[in-house]
């Protein structure tokens, strides 16, 4: 496994985010919706909370996913590219971690905006840094999940709506799996409820950093990178 | 350099490729014709790993596609039908990562886009966006990202489409300069590019090879000059004995009848002009109506027709 390849994948597919107004837009719109809300919950609770400002948000990952990850192998198939990345002497994992590592930059770029609300509660008031922490660790697994599902959902269509709608359709199925698991009884509820991506985000949101819920999550993303790379190896038969 | 043994690809029912074989020697050039659907684009994809086969064996400098494909990946250079690039880069942005993911040396990397730009004409575009060139801008930028890494095998699909008469003789002036360093297979509809550029030809229609040899042999067989095509008015049996009886007259067939009494005759000859005088010197002396006289040759486009609507070629 080349890291030089991984990298210079990654760094294409970076420049297509921001080579159309796609990344841009994205970007502004998750500037807004979080600014929004931090400014809302702060003239309402009038604590230096980040908190309730997370929680909020999820939900906007939840439609922005599929945004970001439509493009990225469905493009590919379509123009035709994908003929230069099959015949390149590079394997399918240095592919699929390439694109993997774009849309996390991505995100990172976008969290990382987020650091002014944070510097604005330091300076103004007197935040509880411990929950902050453990919120941005969840936010970013939480994120990271969902992107390597969305890759995988690329991966299965040429058509880049296509690919979002299994991606709102995977994502949508992970969150209200728990409701479904509230109204079952016994084992089978359980596991509609572990399965739930609430059931997990709860510590974190409430200032918790439990391991466990790492074996969640990282679940998530292996099996959405595993499973996208035996598709890319199917595409050759 | 290039050996194919009995390929066979299908979907489903259907045979795309159907136990095709040929080799390619190195530093020569192979020319795949046929029509379109004949299963060139399937042949080319399984040859450069983008396509996995039913059965057969195929190797490209001693490596099997299917048993070690890295190695065959890292020895080939190939333009697909499509040229795969990316509207959203610059030509120069686009040969980096090219550069990247082919493995040329970093120290190398500059200079050899440099001079791969300069070799296809590319240097005043070098800054642009690939998705504002013009089709044939685009087409070389394909060609570029095919020889950049300097394989030793070229698998190129129509190379010289969308390409202005200016352009495709360059192009072809390009590959040619390449051969004898590199193996090259190249497809087209183009038959004199065949014939320019190529060492060898395949013909393929419908999944099967129907004809392999050298572009020489293969005009060769089927050269012009030995068979003549008479229009003569008179008896038909009558004119076809008396040619027949003509010396450096091989074979005589009666081919149908135009209009109002006239005859048309194929007929073999030795090739001499002595032959042909003969044939006119009987149609008067026998006073019948010469209206044509025309030697009947057969060039790569009639070979290339009747192989691919299913006449033997004798």
């Amino acid at each position: 496994m080349n890291a030089n390849k991984i990298w210079a994948i990654a760094r294409k597919d970076i420049g297509h985010y921001f080579s159309s107004p796609l990344g841009y837009v994205v970007l502004a719109v998750f500037f807004l919706v979080t600014g929004f809300f931090f400014a809302l919950i702060v003239e309402q609770t009038r604590s230096a909370s980040m908190v309730p400002v997370f929680q909020n948000t999820i939900i906007i990952l939840l439609f922005i996913t599929p945004m970001i990850t439509m493009r990225l192998w469905s493009e590919e198939e379509k123009s035709g590219t994908a003929e230069l990345l099959r015949t390149s002497p590079l394997t399918s994992w240095e592919i699929v971690l390439g694109k993997y590592l774009a849309v996390c930059v991505f995100f990172g770029a976008m969290l990382s905006a987020t650091l002014v609300y944070l510097v604005i509660m330091v300076f103004a008031g007197n935040p509880d840094l411990g929950p902050v922490v453990a919120n941005y660790v969840g936010y970013g697994l939480a994120a990271m999940s969902f992107f390597a599902l969305g890759l995988l959902a690329s991966t299965l269509s040429e058509n880049q709506i296509v690919s979002a709608v299994i991606t709102y359709g995977i994502l949508l199925m992970l969150w209200v799996i728990g409701a479904a698991g509230g109204s079952v009884q016994g084992k089978l509820g359980d596991l509609l409820k572990y399965v739930s991506i609430f059931e997990h985000m709860d510590d974190f949101f409430k200032g918790v950093i439990d391991l466990s819920h790492f074996f969640y999550f990282a679940s998530l993303i292996f099996l959405g990178l595993f499973f996208s790379v035996k598709v890319l190896e199917s595409k050759r038969s | 350099m290039i050996e194919v043994k009995d390929l066979v690809k299908t979907y489903g029912d259907l045979a795309a490729v159907d136990h095709v074989t040929f080799s390619v020697p190195q530093g020569t050039i192979l020319g795949l014709l046929g029509p379109n659907g004949a299963g060139k684009t399937t042949t080319m994809r399984v040859l450069t790993t983008s396509l996995a086969m039913n059965s057969g064996k195929v190797t490209v400098d001693g490596y099997d596609v299917a048993d070690q494909p890295q190695e065959v990946r890292k020895r080939i250079g190939y333009l697909p039908e499509v040229p795969p690039i990316y509207g959203d880069m610059d030509v120069i942005s686009y040969l980096k990562f090219v550069a990247d993911i082919k493995d040329v040396a970093p120290a190398k990397k500059a200079n050899r886009i440099g001079e791969v730009l300069e070799m296809l004409d590319l240097e005043n575009m070098s800054r642009r966006l690939i998705g504002h060139l013009s089709l044939g801008y685009r087409q070389r930028v394909g060609l570029a990202q095919a020889i950049l890494h300097d394989p030793d095998v070229l698998i190129l699909d129509e190379p010289t489409r969308g390409l202005d008469p200016k352009q495709i003789l360059e192009i072809r002036k390009l590959i040619k300069s390449l051969s004898g360093q590199k193996t090259i297979i190249l497809s087209t509809h183009i038959l004199p590019e065949v014939s320019s550029t190529c060492d060898d030809v395949v013909i393929i229609d419908q999944g099967k090879v129907v004809a392999a040899d050298s572009v020489e042999n293969l005009s060769q067989r089927l050269a012009g000059g030995k068979t003549l095509e008479l229009e003569v008015k008179g008896p038909a049996v009558e004119i076809e004995k008396a040619f027949e009886k003509l010396e450096g007259v091989a074979t005589v067939k009666g081919v149908g009848r135009e209009s109002k009494g006239i005859n048309k005759f194929e007929v073999t000859t030795d090739g001499s002009i002595e032959a042909r005088e003969g044939l006119f010197h009987c149609v008067v002396k026998n006073k019948w109506v010469l209206y044509q006289l025309n030697p009947v040759g057969m060039s790569l486009e009639d070979v290339f027709l009747k192989l691919t609507t299913k006449e033997s070629v004798s």
